[in-house]
């Protein structure tokens, strides 16, 4: 594994990204790093670890996403942009009971949804939220607006989910 | 050379006790030396151990996690740490709520928190983590230095590693960063760090009551190869530390053999280390069988399962100047 400093091109990409889930002000100062290993990871590293970032580590900080055509949030980057932004379209907020479902890796169905904006599109990639507000995964539109609401029908894939974790480690 | 692990005569109480409760007799024996109450604790060593988890304060506070998980059936207690709960009582597996796969808490025993609580990492430190997996005690000092310092992590073994980056993750780690390789080559580092934590690898005598397997399955020699190693490790750790810092020694084995004998081998070898009291815990020993140790180790702790009601655990705070 190794890794290096973001080129301008990515760094665009990224600055856009946080822009997007409205990070950027928590992001701004602190170091990102991507690490190359078949893919290119990104990591939130602290400051004053250059002494070891050559000995390539299994893991240097938190990796809170993975640059490919577009930044894709990992789960420990949408906890953390949950945690630390301004919440805006692309949160998407569900009930206690699609919130169990959610942590299995289901799909979300329109009924379960407590608040999504008017103005979110089809095809949007979204952070799903659970009643406290906390991100429990990522997910993708299938529908835009008010009809992500509509009941009967999953409304929003699921992509990643915090049960992820215990699934992958077990 | 590291002493060989001291074997004591039978006795009538050391018979009755290994036939009793099922254990090799040589280990009771040593257990009659330096155990006290050892009735009483071979007595707490047959029933399950109290479960504590630690709320990971980068993610929720301990009020809002004790409301969350007693609305979910749980009873909770405070305990000497402030970031540690004692469950008491569980309607679930404490790693089966939402709130854990949240990284809310980690389930983690009060005696390796309160090996963290020694090392007393802040947020301008760099620590060094020296036998780092699975993670427990690096997030708990993560946390201490709420996410900012450094952390170097150690780790060998590979499944170990990608387990540990998991817990990272999912506690919301990012002052951390994972290095493979064995704490002996922490040299190659070329770096010295304000806190350096050794948790050491161990024979586990202290938890017993949670794999009863140990009661039979390691032997004298086994004391031994962890001693040595033990001596090994805790020199290289005592040589990453900046001059001013501190280096926690800790052990979840009552052995002396790997624990005052180890500490008192250091202090005599260095001149320059000095051991700390801290807050929880009894004395360490300063004799066992016909051995002497420094004076200081009595500032070192013991906790034990049927007086502190954790796992069996030694921790050792040691200024290095």
């Amino acid at each position: 594994m190794t890794y290096r400093k973001p080129t301008r091109e990515e760094t665009t990409l990224i600055n856009r990204a946080l822009g997007r889930w409205g990070v950027f002000e928590f992001f701004k100062g602190r170091s990102l790093v991507i690490q190359e290993n078949g893919s290119k990871t990104v990591c939130l590293v602290p400051g004053g670890l250059e002494a070891v970032m050559h000995m390539q580590p299994y893991l240097a900080g938190l990796a809170i996403g993975e640059l490919k055509k577009q930044f894709v949030p990992s789960m420990a980057g949408a906890d953390l942009f949950a945690r630390s932004g301004k919440r805006n379209e692309f949160y998407v907020t569900v009930n206690e009971n699609a919130e169990k479902l959610v942590l299995y890796g289901r799909d979300v169905m329109g009924e379960s949804i407590v608040e999504a904006s008017d103005t979110l599109g089809e095809n949007e990639l979204v952070i799903i939220l659970n009643g406290w507000l906390e991100a429990i995964g990522i997910g993708r539109t299938r529908f835009a607006g008010r009809s992500l609401l509509q009941k009967g029908k999953a409304t929003v894939t699921t992509l990643m989910d915090a049960g992820y974790y215990l699934r992958e480690e077990g | 050379m590291p002493a060989l692990t001291l074997i004591f005569p039978e006795s009538e109480e050391s018979t009755g006790l290994a036939v009793r409760y099922d254990y090799d007799g040589w280990l009771v024996r040593r257990f009659i030396e330096y155990v006290p109450d050892v009735q009483n604790f071979m007595g707490k060593m047959e029933r399950p151990p109290t479960q504590y988890i630690r709320v990971n304060t980068l993610k929720t506070g301990r009020e809002e996690l004790e409301g969350r998980l007693r609305s979910k059936g749980f009873e909770l207690k405070r305990t000497a740490i402030p970031e540690v709960l004692a469950v008491k009582k569980a309607p679930m597996s404490a790693g089966a709520t939402n709130e854990y796969l949240l990284g809310h808490y980690y389930i983690q025993d009060l005696s390796s928190c309160m090996a963290v609580d020694a090392l007393d990492a802040s947020e301008n430190h760099a620590a060094l983590d020296v036998a780092a997996a699975p993670g427990g005690k690096t997030t708990f000092m993560a946390q201490r230095m709420n996410n900012a310092g450094q952390i170097v992590a150690l780790e060998p073994n590979e499944k170990r590693v990608r387990s540990m980056s998991f817990n990272l993750a999912r506690c919301g780690v990012y002052n951390t960063c994972i290095l493979r390789m064995d704490g002996l080559q922490a040299e190659k580092l070329q770096s010295k760090f304000d806190r350096v934590l050794l948790d050491a690898p161990c024979s586990c005598e202290g938890v017993i009551a949670k794999d009863a397997k140990r009661k039979t399955s390691h032997t004298p020699e086994d004391v031994d190869y962890c001693s040595s190693r033990q001596d090994r490790l805790i020199e290289v750790a005592a040589r990453m530390v900046k001059p001013g810092g501190i280096l926690v020694y800790s052990t979840c084995s009552f052995a002396p053999e790997e624990n005052e004998m180890v500490v008192d081998r250091l202090l005599k070898k260095s001149g320059n280390i000095s051991v700390e009291p801290t807050k929880h815990g009894s004395s360490g020993l300063t004799r066992f069988g016909d051995m002497a140790f420094d004076g200081q180790l009595k500032n070192a702790r013991r906790l034990y399962p049927h007086m502190h009601d954790t796992t069996g655990f030694f921790i050792a705070r040691l200024r290095v100047d």
